[in-house]
């Protein structure tokens, strides 16, 4: 399959977690290639302990201890994050947490921050201290602290885990809102398969010890396609075959 | 329906205005305070010695040294000491402390340093400095300055050494920089550790500062209450210790308070 545009690549030979005490040397991922389309939405999937997590760290630059090389075609891509926990300051006020991202020459940066509170529908507790929020709320936060630097590669490691459905349910399609409206390209990590598919225009699977690519499709699903639970469901059960 | 077997909880509210006041901290400060003053005026009427004068002796031995702003002079001059040194040593601790705390191989080396000026005495340190540096102004504050950097070093560490790696990695994600993430990530995380040293360290820096005026300076409460010992004046010595307790208490809820509340205004 060639891809044109390819936003990043990511050559994985080897990457293993150093021997800790008794314990020893643990091999994680061996020979994972990757090469992500600008503007795509792939989502890596798998068993929880697998790599995918570590497989984002490498990417996003905050792990450097592996064999490979991850490249991109922006010479300096900005990039945003939206980890597993909100990791909001505590001591900052959301408004102080999504002005934190931007740049101090900013112009914008009062109104950017004005706008994205607005379409996470977070104006009313931009002076609230994050952990007087629910969990939901902060995520939101998070997200919009994601969107609101415009990055060319957004990573999200499991980013609505732990949430009820509903909560869950209307963070992701606040998601999806916010790429129709920015499309950037994204890497996102989760082990629930019905969200992978929800969300995918690629799904990548990552399976074995050490893990490896096992499955690599795209997904055709329209975007009022992923908003029927059927459609979704059936999607699932044919990707999810051999699994 | 008969209300006498049910339990009445009654709110803190119900007790009303008066009781609220009685049972407030204040009260009993004024009441504990009051007693403190008529004990001590009962042992030196009982005792009737010059070398154990009573509260209104003491009081007016305050008032004429206030009066004549001997006392104003020598408590501002110590106060000028203390600041300098407190802060000074502030500084240089708490930026030796993050350093030992993040960097693992400095910390193992210079650990031994630390444990060996955390047990210097401090009388130690004032001889030392007044020996080398002559009695000026300058030996005097860096005598209390070398006192109170390891304090400080010791307790800003241990916040150094918990620093949430989650909270970096997002700094580090985001572009921070340096500075920012000084200012908005690592100090924070370490305000606890810092005020927990400014309390014990205030207190440190007070009383050696005591000693090191009376070994080598010719003015401040140290060399007052030296004077005091000289000539036997113990409601000088106690006038002394009591305008000292007063501006100490005063700092205490003026400033150190106030920026604890701000610092903790996040918290739940």
């Amino acid at each position: 399959m060639t891809r044109t545009n390819q936003a990043i690549h990511i050559t994985v030979d080897r990457k293993a977690f150093p021997a800790v005490a008794d314990r020893p040397e643990q091999l994680v991922l061996r020979g994972v290639q990757l090469a992500v389309e600008e503007g795509s939405f792939v989502v890596l999937t798998g068993p929880s302990g697998c790599g995918k997590s570590t497989l984002l760290n490498i990417i996003a630059g905050l792990d450097s201890d592996f064999q490979g090389h991850v490249a991109f075609s922006h010479a300096d891509p900005k990039l945003a994050f939206m980890f597993q926990t909100p990791r909001l300051l505590p001591w900052r006020t959301v408004e102080q947490n999504i002005r934190l991202v931007l740049g101090d020459d900013d112009a914008q940066a009062t109104a950017k921050v004005a706008a994205i509170l607005d379409r996470v529908g977070l104006s009313e507790a931009a002076t609230a201290f994050p952990e007087r929020l629910s969990l939901g709320m902060q995520r939101r936060a998070a997200l919009a602290r994601a969107f609101v630097v415009e990055p060319d590669i957004l990573l999200m490691d499991e980013p609505f885990v732990s949430l009820d459905d509903p909560s869950a349910d209307s963070l992701r399609a606040l998601l999806i809102e916010l790429w129709n409206r920015r499309p950037t390209t994204v890497l996102f990590v989760t082990h629930d398969r019905i969200e992978a598919v929800m969300l995918a225009t690629r799904l990548v699977r990552l399976g074995g010890t050490p893990a490896s690519i096992v499955q690599d499709s795209d997904v055709s699903l329209s975007p009022t396609d992923r908003l029927d639970r059927e459609k979704v469901l059936a999607c699932r059960l044919r990707l999810f075959e051999n699994a | 329906m008969a209300l006498d077997n049910q339990t009445i909880r009654t709110g803190r509210v119900g007790r009303g205005v008066i009781g609220s006041v009685l049972s407030g901290r204040l009260v009993w400060t004024i009441v504990s305070f009051l007693s403190l003053l008529v004990l001590w005026a009962l042992v030196a009427a009982l005792l009737q010695s010059r070398l154990f004068p009573g509260p209104v002796e003491v009081g007016s031995k305050f008032l004429s040294e206030a009066a004549s702003g001997e006392l104003g002079y020598h408590v501002g001059v110590t106060l000028a000491r203390v600041a300098v040194a407190f802060l000074v040593a502030m500084l240089i601790g708490s930026a030796i402390g993050i350093a030992l705390g993040r960097a693992k191989g400095a910390d193992q080396f210079f650990d031994t340093w630390l444990i060996f000026f955390l047990n210097l005495p401090a009388l130690v340190t004032i001889i030392l400095c007044y020996v080398w540096f002559g009695l000026t102004e300058t030996a005097a504050v860096l005598a209390v300055t070398i006192n109170k950097i390891p304090n400080v070093a010791v307790t800003v560490r241990e916040g150094a050494r918990s620093l949430s790696r989650d909270l970096t990695e997002m700094a580090h994600i985001y572009r921070f920089g340096t500075w920012k993430t000084l200012r908005h990530v690592t100090l924070p995380q370490l305000a606890p550790f810092m005020a927990a040293a400014a309390r014990g360290g205030l207190a440190l820096v007070w009383k050696i500062v005591l000693v090191v005026e009376l070994l080598g300076r010719p003015d401040g409460v140290g060399r007052q209450l030296y004077d005091g010992f000289q000539l036997f004046d113990v409601s000088m010595i106690l006038a002394y210790a009591i305008a000292f307790i007063l501006v100490v208490q005063l700092i205490e809820i003026l400033v150190l308070q106030p920026i604890e509340a701000r610092v903790n205004r996040w918290r739940r």
